[in-house]
């Protein structure tokens, strides 16, 4: 079941706009290889459950998966066929506001190869352009 | 650890325009500071520091107006996708002075026990104190006789002479654990109205019209 929140303040929220680049969650952090989207944006929580389940098949139980991301903002659609007005729509989905740089899945106790295979399955599934990370490597 | 000379010059503009500006022409923004000392502003080429940062070393004679200073790179500043160089901190330090700094953790060899379990690593860099002509580039932690469910503890790593870690001696740098399988993180089980979250507040809402008739 994808991921959503337990409990809220309100069913609907504003769209809003995503600005700026991360500064916060933009770094390794748990594991030793991460996932890092270099494009800002809705990651609905279906696209983080698709990304969560390719990754524990390719890892096959070794190592640990960390998931950096959480659906927070409602989204919400008006169903075809209606007239506007009327209010707004019905939450749809749920999704996670990422801004470029923001660390989307982490990988630790796995090697090299297997991390960059099992995250570049994930990256296919990402509705945005993202790029492996090590924990070490910066400034490269 | 060597002490390696770092070329600087000195930098006038302060703010986010004349940093870009010196970016722009291949140099680093960065600053000295320490010593009770005032703090001084410098520039510094990004090959000469991107070469000092790839052979991990932290303390850097400082080719500075006033004379050369040693300085411990304090911290560097990245871009959001940790690729870019934007700024250096350097903090003057006396070679026989005792600071405290982070060093990494390198595994060495394999453990046995991963083939069967899962390694779990908790901490990757460890806090020490010692000379600062003394930093060790890294602290290795030999794992070729870790079994399932043994762990490496802080007080179990073999530390250069002179060099003290100021972590929790009790605190895991490494261990070997049983895979699990793990809950989906934050999942709302389906039995428990799955489909929409509990709205904050909304039960006093609904018992307010209630009271109201039974006045």
């Amino acid at each position: 079941m994808p991921l959503m929140p337990k409990r809220v303040k309100f069913r609907k929220s504003q769209r809003g706009r995503v600005k700026g680049n991360a500064t916060r969650g933009n770094t390794v952090a748990f594991g030793d290889f991460g996932l890092q989207t270099l494009e800002g944006g809705w990651l609905s929580a279906e696209s983080i459950e698709a990304g969560r389940i390719t990754a524990a098949h390719s890892i096959r139980g070794e190592g640990r998966l960390y998931i950096r991301v959480f659906p927070h903002k409602s989204v919400t659609s008006i169903p075809l066929e209606t007239r506007m007005g009327k209010g707004k729509g019905e939450p749809e989905f749920w999704a996670a506001v990422v801004k470029p740089g923001t660390i989307l899945f982490e990988l630790a106790g796995v090697p090299e190869a297997t991390a960059k295979t099992a995250l570049a399955k994930v990256a296919y599934k990402m509705p945005f352009k993202c790029r492996l990370v090590t924990r070490t490597a910066k400034g490269t | 650890m060597d002490i390696v000379k770092l070329p600087t010059q000195p930098r006038t503009g302060k703010g986010s325009r004349p940093a870009a500006r010196l970016r722009k022409e291949g140099l680093i923004p960065a600053v000295v500071y320490g010593h009770k000392q005032a703090p001084v502003s410098i520039a510094l080429k990004y090959d000469d520091l991107s070469q000092i940062l790839r052979h991990h070393h932290r303390l850097v004679e400082l080719g500075l107006p006033g004379g050369g200073e040693t300085a411990l790179i304090k911290e560097v500043q990245h871009d959001h996708l940790g690729k870019a160089i934007l700024h250096v901190d350097f903090e003057r330090v006396d070679k026989d002075e005792k600071i405290v700094i982070e060093v990494e953790l390198k595994l060495k060899g394999t453990a046995p026990g991963s083939s069967s379990g899962v390694l779990d690593q908790p901490l990757h860099s460890l806090k020490v104190e010692c000379l600062a002509a003394q930093v060790p580039e890294s602290i290795n932690v030999n794992i070729s006789s870790l079994l399932l469910g043994q762990a490496i503890h802080v007080k179990e790593l073999v530390l250069p002479p002179g060099v003290v870690a100021l972590n929790d001696p009790d605190a895991i740098v490494i261990q070997v654990k049983t895979p699990t399988l793990e809950a989906e993180p934050g999942a709302v089980p389906a039995g428990e109205g799955g489909a929409e979250p509990e709205i904050v507040g909304r039960r006093v809402k609904a018992e307010e019209p209630a009271a109201a008739e039974k006045k």
